[in-house]
């Protein structure tokens, strides 16, 4: 069977130091040894039924329940007062063959891998790699939990793939701590696994695009996320450049993601055009606006994997003194107008270095991130034409309000078909400051205060918007004159209506309260949403 | 008065001969491959925050006639895999001294390491 640790605390934080927030107890499940219990299946199942357990447990103590992987997001989205569960430990994984296919399934069999909710990146694209596989994205490291990054959407700037959420197939959640709570979603007009696999996983299998969509990005609160159904590609290699360009043409870049002009990597360059980048990302630090007449920019092309590239990893590491950073940034939280000598007096530890050149697989770029300190990230979502007019207004607020101790950069994504994605325009352009936490107490003012005054700024110039789960932002914040009830109203429309409905018909009302928590609540995302028959909005439609 | 004469700069050595036994640097090596042993609740503070590290604070004594020793790592609940993800030794001037009037069988051990997850 598989094993439960259960801790009494008080308390319970991030990754990134962002809370510490109430909890009264902490689950930990380890799945029972290969040794004793040798079939991946049977562990698999085993451990939803454990899953069960624990919900079972909470819900006669009238009590929350949500699971969380790697505590990485900054925002209080994976935070629960009552009852955590810390699933990183729930790592098996299935590969597939022809006869698991259902018999509509246009996908590889050879490309589907189902993994158990706690396996990271790094392993996922480890064990994939021994099938000669990779994932298509990747968030900017590898730590996240695959189901901490589809619940909050997290992205890279894989211009033409979109976030990690785009290239998953099914989902295995657990609803409920009955027998027939344990379901498995696909979208009708795209299935993948025939009902025997879903059978053999003791699910009940639903194909229906729009409940698989509004799950997809469920924020932890569509129940459990037990398995992960994932269509990965074959191994590739990434071809990594920084380089510094004119700002005038970095931004109509981002604008367009038009790269046919850009000619500067002669090596990217076919038949007199630039090729389109994998990936392309913009350094921006904003106290430099009027002195520096270039951007650091990140360009990464795609190529054919073979065996033999350059090693793309360094001997050494090094890293900057925590201490010094936090000295600092403490000083011009009093100080405030030493924050801006601060980041440029520390611009190259944060940004690459000009003109590296590296090659790697996704893995090897996309790399581990150690620790750093308590950090803080405000992540928006545009449409990628208006990216160098937002990047112009949060920059200003980020001065006029801050100054901030943080940098913004820039990344690009194609629209997701997940309901509640911040990737809702066809290029999707996600502007982020970064950098460190500061003494709130002093004179920089509030993190919240700052999302909001940006939140206000992009409204106030007719820029749509949309907000990362997974970074900081006032959540619980609507602006007088949007006249919505909600932030998520306010950013989703009727799409935020749609996942509510989705979320009401499939989970119990008991369930519903369970997988609810002060993030979805402060959000607008709690509340029932009358269905007339939830039956058939749910319901297999193949 | 002689005392008192001689308090400050007695003082102010025995400081520095602390501070020098007391001196130390550390070494870290971490394989590239592998994800680590995550920890839960995160406690820490330092670089080891999301990982669930082990660390070994001793003297090992060893006899006149062994060379070196090894340390073996087991597979516990704090290391499922009993495979090293990175090691972090700690070595200084204290522990130096200590071997060497010792002439080799007192050896300091301070060690810091984290395990593979396991599968």
């Amino acid at each position: 069977m598989a094993r439960t640790t259960k801790l009494s605390l008080t308390e319970w934080d991030t990754l990134h130091n962002n809370g510490p927030w109430e909890l009264k107890t902490l689950y930990k499940t380890k799945l029972e040894a290969s040794s004793l219990m040798p079939s991946e299946l049977d562990r698999y199942n085993d451990a939803a039924q454990e899953i069960q357990k624990l919900i079972k447990e909470t819900q006669n103590q009238n009590e929350g329940f949500r699971a969380y992987g790697s505590a990485w997001s900054l925002s209080h989205v994976a935070h629960q007062k009552d009852r955590m569960h810390f699933n990183a430990h729930m790592n098996t994984y299935f590969s597939f063959k022809d006869q698991d296919l259902h018999s509509n399934s246009n996908y590889k069999a050879e490309n589907l891998f189902l993994f158990q909710c706690g396996n990271i990146i790094k392993e996922i694209s480890e064990k994939l790699e021994g099938h000669g596989k990779a994932l298509k994205t990747t968030g900017a490291s590898n730590g996240q939990t695959i189901a901490g990054c589809i619940s909050t959407g997290v992205h890279g700037s894989a211009i033409k793939v979109g976030s990690v959420q785009d290239y998953v197939v099914g989902l295995n959640l657990i609803i409920g701590p009955n027998p027939g709570d344990i379901v498995y979603l696909e979208p009708h007009t795209k299935p993948a696994l025939n009902d025997v696999f879903a059978q053999k996983m003791r699910s009940r299998v639903i194909r229906n695009d729009g409940l698989f969509n509004a799950a997809l990005v469920g924020l932890g609160s569509f129940g459990f996320i037990h398995g992960v159904v994932i269509e990965a590609r074959n191994l590739f290699l990434l071809k990594r450049y920084v380089r510094k360009i004119k700002k005038k043409k970095a931004l109509e870049l981002a604008n367009t993601l038009n790269f046919d002009s850009f000619t500067d990597i002669p090596e990217e360059v076919e038949n007199g055009k630039g090729r389109s980048p994998y990936h392309y990302k913009i350094f921006i630090n904003q106290y430099r606006e009027d002195k520096d007449s270039d951007y650091v920019v990140e360009f990464i092309y795609m190529h054919d994997y073979k065996t033999s590239y350059p090693d793309p990893f360094p001997v050494i590491k090094k890293s900057v003194y925590r201490d010094l950073i936090r000295l600092a940034v403490n000083f011009g939280s009093t100080v405030t107008f030493t924050i801006p000598l601060f980041i440029n007096a520390l611009k190259n530890s944060i940004l690459p270095a000009v003109n590296e050149v590296s090659t790697g697989t996704l893995a090897e770029t996309f790399w581990d991130a150690p620790y750093q300190g308590p950090a803080f990230a405000i992540s928006f979502g545009v449409s990628a034409d208006k990216s160098s007019e937002a990047l112009k207004i949060l920059s200003k607020v980020s001065i006029d309000k801050g100054p901030v101790p943080g940098i913004f950069a820039m990344r690009f994504i194609k629209k997701s078909k997940a309901t509640l994605s911040f990737a809702r325009w066809d290029k999707t352009c996600m502007i982020e400051i970064d950098g460190v936490l500061w003494n709130e107490k002093k004179n920089l003012g509030t993190l919240n205060g700052l999302s909001r005054e940006m939140m206000k700024a992009l409204h106030q110039n007719g820029i749509e918007f949309t907000m990362h789960w997974g970074k900081n932002a006032d959540w619980s914040f609507v602006d007088a004159n949007w006249n919505k009830p909600s932030l998520s109203d306010f950013m989703y429309g009727d799409d935020a209506k749609t996942w509510r409905e989705y979320r009401t018909a499939l989970l119990s009302p008991e369930m519903q309260k369970l997988f609810t928590n002060r993030f979805i609540k402060e959000c607008g995302l709690d509340k029932a949403e009358p269905v007339a028959d939830p039956a058939a909005l749910i319901a297999s439609l193949i | 008065m002689q005392f008192k004469r001689y308090l400050l700069p007695v003082l102010l050595l025995l400081f520095i001969v602390i501070l020098l036994l007391n001196s130390c640097y550390s070494v870290r090596l971490r394989s590239v491959e592998g994800a680590y042993e995550p920890a839960a609740p995160l406690v820490r503070d330092d670089y080891y925050r999301n990982m669930e590290v082990i660390e070994l604070d001793t003297v090992i004594t060893i006899g006149p006639v062994h060379k070196d020793f090894t340390y073996l790592i087991r597979k516990t609940d704090k290391c499922p895999s009993g495979k090293l993800h990175t090691v972090e030794y700690r070595n200084t001037l204290g522990a130096v001294l200590l071997s060497g009037i010792t002439f080799g069988r007192k050896r300091k051990v301070k060690i810091k390491y984290v395990c593979m997850k396991s599968n």
